[in-house]
């Protein structure tokens, strides 16, 4: 009987069709491989609130079906989303987080230009505004709507301030909120994790950017490295060896529940770790004060965010803006418990209330001062819309940051080196084509 | 008839010197496929994409028709780059200590693991510990020993008047990671030597023996000259591995404090996967893995008519 003898060349190419064979599938470009529901992708997980904003946004258009796909929003995460965005996957609206992914994803081609839309309706004028941007706008193009407002305000541990007899301020500078974390300082508990970002209070957004320069020669940089490791010193902010060793930064309300430290500067997001009696039990109430104030200057550290987008690759286009309409008009509610306040404002304060402080708010919160700082004030929010170089300016001041308040470098010379290095990444990345 | 024999003999003779290739051979190619396929998708084509993307700029948001050849420029810029020289600087003080340091107590740990001890085998198997287990699992909890305020090393080495700040000092995190490291290595390479010492030539030694050779005399003349060969692959292997050290730098101090821990692999993660820049990020890949090589090709060099058997 014969048999069949392969040549090498018949061999290499079975291999070459079976490797083919096998990665090509995964690199799906064009329309290959879509499906008839919208596809979603976020950073929230879906029983924190995008679940059922699904299923309200199924229940009033039963034409359309929604996939919600989690990823993760760290650097490999985002990552994934990018090549699944350039890679052709089917994704018809995604969230951008970070304004550092918002720079690349809007000027590559990756967010389809919502303006048309954007004008024509009379509820979404809002998001035309420059003065305090809730829309990432990119040569005069719409590309990015924020769903979500993220006041910063400071939290005090309410039978820690009574025991101090501090009283809870209404109005307050840095200053001021310098010598209350002082007053509370303990042997046990160190009075603030940190303070406020003084240069962002005093110079509100863009404050990293001067004309084509960077702005780190502005005092407030200086004077916020400054005034942290002074704390630091003294002890009255939390041991940057501490936060460093034990990776606190990521973890601050374990140590604010355990009462390691007295003033917290943070956002709605943490809320969800004060009423959840189980997973991080406690015996103490919160109250709520404004951000302090700089130089007679209110910005507030906080910002809109949790920008949604849609892929210009995506062919339901239609779904996709009625989805994204529906987030942003009526269907943001169900958000509230993952500490994500509507943007627009649309929910009642009762809606805040029980939606974002649990189901005991009266347990765990004081109740007069979230309705005084978070619900009756309007806060000067800082959305950044200049972002050359962003993630080089971001690390470079991370890194500084942690040398100064180590006590390992001056202030001044730690400011001076994230100058330097923000000047190179601005002219770097206006140098790009 | 004669020449039909001919062509036939020929043809034979032409398939057994290989220009084709059996059913038994393509069988083969059967069973390597999966793993060959492996290697050509995650490890060839990404491999010829980093040399191509090193002569680019590129985003990757942009897609591939972001694609800008740029020439050499990335080269020219990374000869510039202070960031690129400083993590190259760190890189190779903790390649220069950390593999020595393995090597030596790996020798050392292999050669009284050699000895009749009580408990031996459970020794070695303590020992090669640290080499399996994961490491998010090793990264924590030296994080939690070396804790400046509350670790268990600082509290030893409090009564010898020493507080270092291990990861939350720009001074003391790199020799943190270099201690690390060498926990981690030093029980693989004393299971590789003692391999080796137990292949050794007995013969030798009982000639010495015979001679009243002295203990150092007969390390120095017949134990390491037979350990010369592992004690290459060993310096070989740790030399890559150290250059390409990421996981624990990643999960335990970024980079940092500062930039203290940056080294070239970090580096380039923060160019790619941070910045964005990830035809930068490849040409600093290539030059890395030249340099990685020359570096392998000298110590190989190093080793060449040393050894006992050579």
């Amino acid at each position: 009987m014969r048999r069949k003898r392969f040549s090498r060349r018949e061999v290499l190419a079975g291999v070459g069709a079976g490797l083919a064979a096998a990665v090509v599938p995964g690199c799906s470009g064009g329309d290959g491989g879509r499906s008839g529901a919208l596809q979603v992708w976020g950073g929230v997980p879906a029983a924190s609130g995008p679940a059922d904003v699904v299923k309200a946004f199924q229940a009033k258009f039963p034409q359309y079906k929604v996939n919600y796909t989690r990823f993760v929003n760290d650097d490999r995460g985002n990552l994934k989303l990018d090549t699944a965005l350039q890679g052709g996957v089917d994704i018809d609206v995604y969230f951008t987080y970070s304004q550092g992914a918002m720079a690349l994803r809007a000027g590559s081609g990756l967010a389809a230009d919502l303006t048309d839309r954007v004008k024509a309706d009379p509820e979404l004028q809002v998001f035309l505004d420059t003065e305090q941007p809730r829309s990432y706008i990119d040569n005069g193009k719409v590309k990015a709507l924020a769903t979500a407002r993220e006041p910063f305000f400071v939290l005090f541990n309410e039978k820690l301030r009574q025991q101090a007899g501090v009283e809870l301020p209404q109005s307050w500078t840095i200053d001021e909120f310098r010598a209350t974390a002082k007053k509370l300082t303990t042997d046990k508990t160190v009075g603030t994790y940190t303070l406020p970002d003084v240069a962002r209070i005093a110079l509100g957004p863009n404050y990293w950017y001067d004309g084509n320069r960077s702005n780190f020669g502005d005092p407030h940089f200086e004077q916020g490295f400054r005034v942290g490791r002074e704390m630091i010193a003294q002890g009255t902010a939390f041991p940057w060896t501490e936060v460093l060793s034990r990776h606190l930064d990521a973890y601050q309300q374990n140590s604010f529940l355990g009462e390691e430290f007295h003033l917290w500067s943070t956002a709605p997001f943490n809320l969800r770790y004060l009423y959840d009696a189980k997973k991080y039990p406690h015996d103490f109430k919160v109250a709520f004060a404004p951000s302090p104030t700089v130089d007679g200057q209110n910005w507030n550290g906080g910002s809109f965010s949790n920008f949604i987008m849609v892929n210009p690759k995506s062919p339901k286009f239609e779904a996709a803006w009625a989805f994204v309409k529906f987030w942003l008009t009526e269907g943001a509610t169900p958000m509230l418990k993952g500490g994500k306040m509507p943007a627009l404002g649309n929910v009642t304060d009762e809606q805040i209330v029980s939606g974002m402080l649990g189901k005991e708010p009266e347990k765990y919160f004081d109740l007069d001062s979230f309705r005084r700082v978070v619900l009756a004030s309007d806060p000067k929010l800082a959305t950044d819309t200049r972002l050359t170089g962003f993630p080089e300016i971001s690390l470079a001041m991370k890194q500084q940051r942690d040398l100064c308040w180590l006590g390992e470098k001056d202030p001044g010379v730690a400011i001076r080196e994230v100058r330097r290095l923000a000047d190179a990444a601005i002219a770097r990345n206006e140098r790009r084509p | 008839m004669a020449t039909a024999t001919v062509v036939a003999a020929g043809t034979k003779a032409r398939t057994e010197r290989g220009s084709g290739i059996r059913p038994s051979g393509w069988i083969g190619f059967l069973f390597i496929a999966p793993n060959l396929l492996g290697v050509i998708a995650f490890t060839l084509i990404p491999l010829i994409s980093v040399v191509v993307l090193a002569f680019t700029d590129w985003n990757l948001v942009s897609g591939l028709g972001g694609i800008t050849f740029n020439g050499l420029d990335n080269f020219v810029a990374i000869a510039r780059d202070p960031g690129f020289w400083h993590a190259i600087g760190l890189t190779l003080v903790y390649v220069v200590v950390s593999v020595p340091l393995t090597v030596v107590l790996g020798l050392a740990l292999g050669i009284a693991l050699n000895r009749p001890l009580p408990g031996r085998a459970v020794l070695r198997a303590i020992f090669f510990l640290p080499y399996i287990v994961n490491v998010v699992a090793i990264g924590m909890t030296w994080l939690m020993l070396m804790n400046p305020k509350a670790g268990l090393v600082n509290q030893v080495l409090d009564a010898f008047g020493l507080q270092p700040g291990w990861f939350a000092s720009s001074h003391w995190a790199l020799p943190a990671l270099i201690v690390m490291a060498v926990w981690g290595g030093v029980g693989y390479c004393s299971l590789i030597y003692l391999s080796a010492l137990q292949d050794a030539p007995q013969q030798l030694y009982e000639a010495a023996d015979i001679d009243g050779a002295s203990a150092w005399s007969k390390f120095r003349v017949i134990t390491w000259p037979s350990l010369l060969p592992t004690t290459i692959f060993l310096l070989v292997t740790l030399i890559i591995g150290a250059s390409q050290g990421f996981g624990l730098i990643a999960l335990i101090t970024a980079g940092g404090p500062g930039d203290a821990t940056t080294t070239i692999s970090y580096y380039m993660y923060q160019t790619g996967f941070q910045f964005y820049r990830f035809g930068y990020a490849s040409a600093i890949g290539l030059v890395t893995f030249v340099g990685v090589l020359v570096l392998t090709l000298l110590t190989w060099r190093a080793q060449r008519g040393r050894a006992l058997n050579d």
